[in-house]
């Protein structure tokens, strides 16, 4: 096992276009957002592996006063959402092109497939996501 | 899969006690009330309760959500001793946020059970309505306004991802109420009732609860604003949207106090002055804000190590509490404890029957809507309020059939989750 600077290397893959997760070389699980080790079989030899961007969103709220940050308003409109990535991990996250006209369509459809979009922020890049069919 | 052990011995509560949830700042008796006085108020009075003074305590365990915001301390467990009598005697601090009193239970119940102590004291406090004073002494505070508090919460989530992926820290204001919507195939009105039905029993509660913060019912306030029905007036401007699904009657009440526990060995506690309540059992779990559906997830978990240690069904529980400062916690760890039926629980809640005089009641105390939240002293108020109603000690407001076995579901800090199982002892 080596000591290194996973949340650096991931924030730097994103900044060339790479969504990394990191898999798990005993058990084959991905880890994403990427951390040291296993936790589904507790390995400690783990991989860097890049995301295909490919999920679904499995469910969501819309966001309400209290959780509309002004920061996020070029993002809407938008959904709180839980994602589950086609290598299996699932974790919350925001979904873009997601609001109440078309609210009941896709709670009726769940759980839809969207896709990885990298957006940038103050000073760093992340990992959103968008319907996949609109 | 964790599998909880068996206590080397058995270890029950002897006393409680516990401070008015209050805003100290708003009242001329209680302004430049300090944390040392809550806390010390609060120990002495579970002393009291159990026969005790501090010269009989071994040890305890300080718990504070948030010691360098809410009291200018590091070491919050160090400027507490000298005010309940405890000068020169070990002690802990322990910070869990909203979980914290929950696990102030847990943490006296191993030191007792693993032989090293005797009598120990646990006890929590916050001051979550107003903020010291920097360079005055400790009576000086100004106010800590709601919003000046919502931009802290994100201090209990992950720096790496969870805050920069945007939706973790609130996506848990409507999460477990969209999933139970979803699951339950309830309409969006429908569960907006629900919430607001379990608000309305909160409030009942606690007007019959002497230390809670907020005491007037609903209905005088929808009369009061000239509706005729209540729930007319909970889907009104007057408790507007928050989220997606909750609303203002459904948020924590934040607020000031203080409550502490003590223990011992069960085969010592028939000595002191009152009823023993054994603690059976306490399963804990914790999922990152992160992870979806944490709440759920870490309810089951932790309701499944408890249940399994102590092989208690969940038809024994006579009474439950949850940590509500988001009020669908109430229904959703209900169901998953199996306290309530699953996917029939809202129906009860409907129904009025979690309330105090119900025939499967909720927070009699008021829960984090209407009795307050001091964030971490929250989960010992809960504990207090429950061996009082398993002593029957609650007046006007105890339950109808004298609990025997109690559950409290803990939850908080980014988030922990814990199911601590009570039964009076025989």
């Amino acid at each position: 096992m080596k000591l290194e600077r996973i949340v650096k290397t991931f924030y730097d893959s994103l900044e060339e276009g790479k969504i990394m997760g990191r898999r798990c070389k005993r058990c084959g699980a991905v880890e994403f957002p990427p951390v040291l080790c296993c936790n589904s079989c507790s390995g400690t030899e783990m991989e860097w592996v890049e995301m295909s961007g490919k999920a679904k969103m499995t469910d969501f709220v819309l966001p309400g006063i209290l959780s509309a940050k002004p920061e996020n308003e070029d993002l809407m409109p938008y959904s709180l959402a839980c994602v589950e990535l086609e290598e299996g991990p699932r974790f919350n996250t925001i979904v873009c092109g997601v609001a109440r006209r078309n609210k009941a369509k896709l709670l009726n459809e769940l759980p839809v497939p969207v896709k990885a979009r990298i957006v940038q922020r103050n000073g760093y890049k992340i990992v959103i996501f968008d319907l996949a069919v609109e | 899969m964790v599998k909880l052990g068996s206590y080397s011995r058995s270890v029950s509560i002897i006393g409680v006690g516990c401070t008015p949830f209050m805003y100290t700042l708003d009242t001329p008796e209680t302004d430049g009330l300090t944390e040392g006085e809550l806390f010390g108020y609060a120990a002495l009075d579970a002393m009291q309760d159990a026969g005790v003074e501090a010269k009989d305590i071994d040890f305890y365990f300080h718990g504070q959500a948030s010691p360098k915001m809410g009291s200018d301390y590091l070491t919050p467990n160090m400027q507490v001793a000298d005010w309940f009598g405890m000068r020169g005697k070990g002690s802990i601090h322990h910070s869990e946020a909203c979980c914290t009193g929950y696990l102030a239970l847990d943490q006296a119940v191993n030191a007792v059970a693993s032989g090293k102590f005797d009598i120990v004291l646990s006890g929590c406090v916050e001051m979550a309505d107003s903020l010291p004073v920097p360079g005055m002494p400790a009576h000086f505070r100004k106010k800590f306004s709601m919003e000046e508090f919502l931009a802290t919460t994100v201090w209990i989530y992950d720096r790496a991802y969870t805050r920069p992926f945007l939706s973790g820290p609130v996506i848990v204001f409507d999460d477990a109420a969209a999933l139970y919507a979803k699951e339950n195939k309830l309409s969006e009105s429908q569960i907006d009732d629900v919430l607001n039905a379990m608000s309305i029993n909160n409030r009942r509660n606690a007007a019959k609860a002497p230390l809670a913060l907020c005491r007037k019912e609903y209905k005088d306030l929808a009369a009061e604003a000239g509706f005729g029905d209540v729930m007319d007036y909970m889907r009104s401007p007057h408790n507007p949207k928050m989220g997606e699904y909750l609303r203002v009657s459904g948020m924590e009440l934040k607020c000031d106090g203080a409550a502490a526990v003590i223990v011992c060995p069960t085969e010592m506690a028939s000595r002191f002055k009152q009823k023993p309540v054994k603690v059976l059992g306490i399963g804990n779990a914790a999922f990152e804000g992160s992870q979806v559906h944490l709440e759920t997830r870490g309810t089951q978990e932790a309701v499944r190590q408890v249940y399994e240690l102590t092989k208690v069904r969940p038809e024994e529980i006579d009474l439950f509490y949850a940590n509500d400062f988001i009020i669908t916690s109430h229904l959703i760890s209900a169901e998953i404890a199996g306290y309530l039926p699953k996917g029939e629980g809202w129906k009860y809640i409907m129904e009025g029957r979690t309330a105090y005089d119900g025939d499967k009641p909720i927070n009699t105390n008021g829960g984090r809507t209407s009795f307050g939240h001091a964030h971490a002293a929250s989960g010992l108020a809960d504990l207090y309020e429950a061996v009082k109603q398993m002593r029957g000690q609650c007046g006007e407001r105890q339950v109808k059939r004298l609990p025997r076995t109690t559950m409290l579901r803990g939850f908080g800090g980014g988030q922990n989750l814990s199911a601590t199982i009570l039964r009076t002892a025989d």
